[in-house]
């Protein structure tokens, strides 16, 4: 079954800190006023301009098997292949911000208006990237509402382009997804358009389910290894509630 | 206080107005806009650059005092005539076809005005001969190409392959970034060089033209 969810924009909102980071202020640092103004300016732009929504559709694990390896270009070794395989419950998902958002940073850069620019692209980025998590939690909330999952249980997120999931495998994501109905689209060069867009399998399952070693042939190359926060996160949560 | 200094100065704080307001000051008792380019402008983004690269300032404030030398450069431009426009070389700058994000890109070009490159921005989803002919046709020394994700790297190898084919090897660099590339990417599409981020692009850029 497919599920359309149309986000309040304080569930997925990124909190400032993660919007400042993102442009190389990390948290301890002592902002200036300029800058903090510029983000609350930008933070109330985005909150007329978004329209934050998102779509799961389940997925059986032999379905899966077929929409996983997308075109071939998959690493022998990607995360995913091992992890799918020990879940309780799959879902594909998409979600996105809306195009409005796009068009208003692209404004600000035609009127000289870079920081503000920048600023609410990056607000723009951290949210879309929270929506991940969100739409998680989601679907975690519907599988205890159906009595297929516990709280214990933990349901992540997994993204073509990461973890050696090529990017190609949207070709494939889409194709069962649909997210053309939240206005969702993915040109030639698996780009999704709007930009500020996400999309992959949700995983539902135990801990051990998702925790791996980050020590596959492709961690070197990557910039982005937010698999080792995550991870962190889940056992600090497991800990939490022995 | 030097009107030059105080240019600078109000460049750094990243107030465009009064960088506006002592621009036209400057012009209307007779300073060349070249010194007031070089000495004024130029002068303050560099030390702007400086701190930047020191992590002593973040990147809003780069962008806002970049604001502000584009109010004064605003009002510098219709003082040189077409080909006077004093530039530390000419870039051709775009998003590679099949990619519309411009941002990583748009920083680029912003540092590089800066640092007084003059710019040929292509925008985005630009296709292979467009770099090409556009970099013949404006006599530039530079192509740079932009992307955020790896499937749009035929397009730059296209690029490369059309300045080979026309024999403009010689004349033509190129610099590939954006947050997928790597200098092991750029190496095997045969890019002459690669941009880790704004400002390394913009030291990249200065050594290949001898800057
Ligand atoms: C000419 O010479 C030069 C020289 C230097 C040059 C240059 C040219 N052009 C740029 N530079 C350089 O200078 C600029 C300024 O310093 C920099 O420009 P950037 O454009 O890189 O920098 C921006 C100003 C800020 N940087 C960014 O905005 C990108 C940061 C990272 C973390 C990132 C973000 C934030 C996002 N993403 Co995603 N994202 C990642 C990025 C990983 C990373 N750490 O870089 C990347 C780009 N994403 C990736 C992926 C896979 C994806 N993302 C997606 C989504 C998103 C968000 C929406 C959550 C968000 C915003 C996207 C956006 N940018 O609008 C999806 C695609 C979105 C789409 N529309 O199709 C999705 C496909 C994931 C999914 N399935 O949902 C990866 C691409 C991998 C690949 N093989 O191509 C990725 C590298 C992360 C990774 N896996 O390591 C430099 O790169």
């Amino acid at each position: 079954m497919k599920r359309i969810i149309h986000f309040e924009l304080e569930e997925v909102r990124a909190p400032r800190e993660a919007v400042l980071d993102h442009q190389g202020i990390p948290e301890d640092a002592e902002v200036p006023h300029r800058i903090l103004a510029l983000y609350d300016d930008a933070a109330s732009q985005f909150a007329s301009l978004a329209r934050p929504r998102g779509m799961i559709a389940e997925i059986s694990e032999a379905e899966f098997r077929e929409v996983f390896p997308g075109e071939g270009n998959n690493a022998d070794d990607a995360v995913v292949a091992n992890v799918f395989p020990k879940a309780d419950h799959l879902a594909l998902f998409a979600a996105t911000m809306g195009g409005e958002v796009s068009e208003a940073i692209a404004d600000h850069f035609d009127k000289n208006e870079f920081a503000l620019g920048v600023m609410l692209d990056a607000v723009a980025s951290m949210t879309a990237d929270r929506t991940s998590e969100v739409i998680a939690d989601h679907y975690h909330a519907q599988l205890i509402a159906e009595e297929r999952a516990t709280p214990a249980h933990h349901v992540l997120g997994y993204s073509p382009g990461y973890c050696g999931w090529h990017i190609t495998g949207q070709r494939k994501l889409f194709a069962y997804l649909t997210p053309d109905k939240i206005g969702i689209s993915l040109n030639a060069s698996c780009l999704m358009n709007p930009l500020k867009s996400v999309s992959g399998v949700l995983v539902s399952g135990s801990i051990d389910v998702h925790v791996f070693k980050a020590g596959y042939s492709y961690c070197p190359q990557c910039r982005n290894a937010t698999c080792l926060s995550r991870m962190e996160r889940l056992m600090a949560s497991e800990r939490g509630s022995a | 206080m030097d009107l030059l200094k105080e240019i600078s100065e109000s460049l750094q704080k990243g107030d465009d107005a009064k960088v506006g307001e002592l621009t036209q000051k400057a012009i209307d008792e007779g300073m060349e806009p070249k010194v007031i380019l070089d000495d004024g402008l130029i002068a303050g983004m560099n030390v702007i650059g400086k701190r930047f690269r020191d992590h002593e300032i973040f990147l809003p404030h780069v962008l806002l005092s970049a604001r502000a030398m584009y109010a004064g450069m605003d009002l510098l431009r219709p003082l040189f005539l077409r080909d006077e426009v004093p530039s530390a070389g000419k870039v051709v700058l775009g998003t590679v076809q099949g990619d519309l994000h411009d941002i990583g890109k748009n920083l680029v070009g912003i540092m590089l005005k800066g640092a007084g490159f003059e710019i040929v921005d292509l925008g985005k989803d630009v296709a292979p001969e467009v770099f090409v002919d556009t970099a013949e046709k404006e006599g530039a020394s530079i192509i740079g190409m932009s992307t955020l994700l790896t499937t749009t790297a035929p397009g730059m190898v296209r690029v490369i392959e059309i300045i080979n084919e026309r024999g403009l090897g010689d004349k033509i660099k190129t610099i590939v970034g954006g947050a997928p590339v790597s200098q092991d990417m750029a190496d095997t599409i045969g890019a002459d060089a690669y941009g880790y981020d704004a400002a390394n692009a913009v030291e990249t850029i200065k050594e290949m033209v001898g800057v």
